[in-house]
């Protein structure tokens, strides 16, 4: 390999190189780390988070944002497990998508074809979504009555093949995902909208449409997120995914995606939240205080962030301001 | 003016905590109780509470009521305490959204001789002066007798000379989560001297927080014989976690029972918990503030009973229904 080409692998996987490093330095610290079962416990747990990252990917690569995805995933969790004892699993999960694919369509509809800001519309759905589950639920906590003979708990808790099933769905979804957003038209369009939205509409691309189409994966992800969730634990506080959106902002940025639009991975974001369940988890293993933690977690995201835009631009800073 | 009210309102302005004697030889009709919750409808504590709350004031026809719901928002309660003021109610109950924000307005309360009882969690000490009586669990006391279940499971079980205990609390900054904490480590070293904490970790009253940082614990430590989490939702979600990774013979012990750790305990899964009922809460606070309108004597401290409750003894108590 040439120099030239070793810069321009840099450059191109900088944030992979920040992963390599963590884990590296985690594994120095802790033993453990790298325990078959951790890695799997660690992925796991990122899956909830990682299967809703995948859909707003679409809908930041489109140029817009999505900070409804934590509500609408206690919606999707609580709505799921109150159907679960009504009207039995096989009805209450297409029922539970159903309710969320008309949310994402909602929001689809105000951000795509009434062109309103992505921001203040989900930034609205947030504590409306929020206001919604807890009108459905009374502020009840929900739980499954019979929790240990419904077969509903194979998402959450089940294995495949000696593989956690959220890890499959995870990557699964990943894989789909990310062919359809690098090799199919739909794909190619989500990013000519959100590189330039004008030049886009001129070619003849309806932008309203792919929008729309960005947020009803987007809830698609969520329903599924919400799935394995109700799943593992079989039982929920209405608040569940309340905060979660940011992580997954945090994990696409982390995975180099710009909140501008146009660009980004699935697989970019698949490492960003990796990264993010890896950091939590590490610094557990160390046993850092959790007020400590929270420092050295935005530190961490720092110098990721840091060694992926020096590996793109091939020194540490730049001379120029 | 006659010599009985010129009487009380000199007693009003006189003292701190009787003011509603006076109070109450005014309106010895009907008392007008206002109360603003926290965040009703958020959890299913504070929902039955509302609803016990509501119940227990029907059935007295002495009394009539105002409920507000702050919703969470510090700002919204004060402007709720400052409204059931100008509705000149017989006293009021708040259960502070900010123990520190709600200061202010529990002083202007004070001014205007309406008693403020405090339910659920207390405020800031600073603003103790203008509280007539504070009405809710003993959270140190709490925390304490998790301890003390816990000791005495590791006692049958012959262990409790060597036994390693890892602690889920509640959300950093919050009093019940301080105080139960205190209360457990405080505690278990008087009952079970050699039983070490290796490890404690937040939680945050988050089930699926509490299994992450549970499973965390089981990749770290080989040997964990107890866990002790700040609520039975988190002991539920470290539960969750040990039995994923198929470790047995844990001891878990909680606070709050909630219905899921009922029925882990029903399933011989999870070994105890602390009772606290939302209904003897709202039911305890509503007594307070009729006391205190009586003119009776009410400890500063007015703490209702949160007993111990552990598979042996859960048939004496009835699931809770949150």
């Amino acid at each position: 390999m040439s120099k030239q080409e070793i810069g321009s692998f840099l450059a191109k996987q900088g944030i992979l190189i920040a992963f390599a490093v963590f884990m590296i330095g985690f594994t120095l610290a802790n033993s453990r780390f790298l325990d078959p079962d951790n890695v799997m416990g660690v992925i796991r747990s990122s899956a909830i988070l990682g299967v809703m990252a995948l859909g707003v990917t679409f809908v930041v690569i489109s140029g817009n944002l999505d900070l409804s995805v934590g509500s609408m995933m206690s919606f999707s969790t609580i709505v799921v497990l109150d159907l679960h004892d009504k009207i039995g699993p096989a009805l209450a999960i297409p029922a539970m998508f159903a309710m969320t694919l008309c949310l994402g369509a909602f929001i689809g509809f105000l951000v795509g074809y009434l062109k309103l800001n992505s921001l203040i519309v989900t930034l609205g759905m947030l504590s409306a979504i929020h206001g919604l589950t807890l009108t459905y639920s009374g502020g009840q906590n929900m739980d499954i009555a019979d929790k240990e003979g419904t077969w509903f708990s194979v998402f959450g808790q089940g294995d495949a093949l000696g593989i956690p099933v959220p890890i499959l769905i995870f990557l699964g979804l990943a894989a789909f995902l990310g062919i359809m957003l690098s090799k199919t038209p739909f794909g190619r369009k989500v990013y000519a909208v959100g590189g330039n939205g004008t030049a886009a509409t001129f070619s003849g691309i309806r932008r309203a449409r792919v929008v729309f189409m960005c947020y009803l994966m987007s809830s698609f992800c969520v329903a599924t997120a919400g799935l394995i969730q109700a799943s593992r634990s079989l039982g929920s506080q209405n608040t569940v995914g309340q905060g979660l959106e940011l992580e997954v902002l945090a994990a696409i940025i982390l995975g180099g995606a710009s909140l501008l639009g146009g660009s980004g991975t699935i697989f970019k974001t698949v490492i960003g939240v990796l990264i993010l369940g890896f950091i939590q988890n590490g610094l557990l293993l160390v046993g850092l205080q959790f007020y400590v933690q929270y420092v050295v977690t935005w530190v961490i995201i720092i110098l990721a962030v840091w060694l992926d835009i020096a590996a793109k631009r091939g020194r540490l800073w730049s001379p120029i301001a | 003016m006659t010599l009985r009210t010129t009487l009380a309102a000199t007693t009003a302005i006189a003292t701190l905590s009787f003011g509603g004697a006076a109070i109450a030889a005014e309106h010895s009709e009907t008392m007008k109780i206002g109360i603003t919750q926290n965040n009703v409808g958020v959890d299913s504590y504070q929902t039955t509470y509302e609803k016990a709350f509501i119940a227990a004031a029907e059935a007295n026809d002495k009394i009539e009521t105002v409920v507000l719901d702050a919703g969470g928002d510090v700002a919204r309660q004060i402007a709720q305490m400052e409204d059931l003021i100008q509705q000149e109610v017989d006293a009021i109950i708040i259960w502070p959204t900010n123990g520190e924000a709600v200061i202010p307005a529990v002083r202007k309360a004070f001014q205007a001789d309406i008693p403020v009882i405090v339910t659920n969690s207390n405020i800031a000490e600073a603003g103790f002066d203008f509280v007539a009586s504070f009405s809710g669990p003993d959270n140190i006391t709490q925390g304490a007798r998790s301890a003390e279940i816990m000791c005495d499971k590791f006692m049958d079980m012959g262990i409790e000379n060597e036994a390693q205990v890892v602690h889920i609390t509640g959300q950093p900054g919050y009093t019940t989560a301080i105080e139960r904490a205190k209360g457990f480590e405080d505690r278990l070293p008087e009952v079970c001297p050699n039983v070490t904490v290796v490890d404690t970790q937040p939680g945050d009253w988050n089930r699926e927080k509490s299994q992450k940082v549970m499973e965390a614990f089981l990749v770290k430590y080989d040997d964990i014989d107890g866990v002790y989490a700040g609520d039975d939702n988190m002991g539920v979600g470290a539960l969750n976690a040990a039995k994923a990774a198929g470790r047995e013979g844990i001891i878990f012990v909680g606070a709050t029972n909630f219905a899921v750790g009922y029925e882990a305990m029903e399933r011989g899964e999870y070994w105890g918990s602390i009772y606290q009922s939302p209904v003897d809460d709202a039911e305890a606070a509503l007594q307070t503030a009729i006391d205190v309108l009586n003119g009776e004597e009410v400890p500063f401290l007015n703490y209702f009973d949160t007993p111990k409750i552990t598979q042996d003894n859960m048939g004496d108590y009835t699931k809770p229904v949150f």
